[in-house]
């Protein structure tokens, strides 16, 4: 570990497209995830991401795939817990005008100071500077395929 | 399961434990404590699918292209600030 000697490392945050891509059952990002799960590194699914993917393909193959996400071991899922995370998520989604899946994979990343992983860095480029911290994010994608 | 049973505590929903209490009432559970067997032997068995499924689709991975994605995510984590990393 390169950073805070013995610190456990920071989570990513799987944004929409990540987790739509492991619902589609891309054996790339699936092998992806379950690598940096095995390296210890903590993978956050925001919610309502699990809602969105779930919509974009809408089978009981692809709602078993996201559930299989939880099954890592340093899965976690970010709920809406209380009214006070509801009604933050409500000023992210005034503050950047993204949708209340994406605006919730940044209220996450907000609140727990993580990079969002990503396989749309475009949208967080353009939204990187809506809150008042700089939203991080961290690009999947293959360097050989460009 | 022919082992030697482990008595646990638990608390469940209210609307749960009347639908166990039900079946067994009925006949069609043996006790409360086999519906809740029962649950949880099926709750095994689905993670243990989705487990599964999950191997056989990883094994089809290309290792060399997620090795790369893998170098990219951690080349651009160096650049992140000391607080996100």
């Amino acid at each position: 570990m390169s950073d805070s000697e013995g610190a456990a490392p920071h989570p990513y945050v799987l944004d929409v497209s990540t987790l739509v891509a492991i619902a589609r059952g891309d054996e790339g990002i699936m092998n992806l995830a379950q690598t940096l799960d095995g390296q210890g590194r903590p993978l956050v699914l925001p919610v309502l991401a699990l809602t969105a993917a779930s919509l974009d393909a809408r089978s009981d193959d692809a709602d078993e795939l996201l559930e299989g996400m939880e099954l890592l071991e340093g899965a976690m899922t970010a709920p809406v817990r209380d009214t006070e995370q509801a009604l933050a998520l409500a000023e992210v989604i005034a503050r950047t005008g993204l949708d209340p899946w994406d605006a919730h994979v940044a209220a996450v990343a907000d609140a727990s100071v993580c990079p969002i992983l990503t396989l749309d860095p475009d949208k967080w480029r353009e939204h990187a500077h809506d809150l008042d911290e700089l939203l991080h994010f961290v690009e999947i994608a293959d360097p050989d395929d460009t | 399961m022919s082992e030697r049973k482990a008595r646990v505590t638990v608390t469940i929903d209210p609307s749960l434990a009347a639908y166990a209490e039900r079946l067994v009432e009925t006949g069609k559970a043996d006790s409360v404590s086999a519906v809740v067997n029962s649950a949880l032997s099926e709750r095994v068995e689905r993670d243990r699918r989705i487990r599964r499924r999950w191997k056989e689709i990883t094994d089809r991975a290309d290792r060399g292209k997620v090795a790369r994605m893998m170098a990219h995510i951690e080349a651009q984590r160096e650049q992140l600030p000391p607080s996100h990393r």
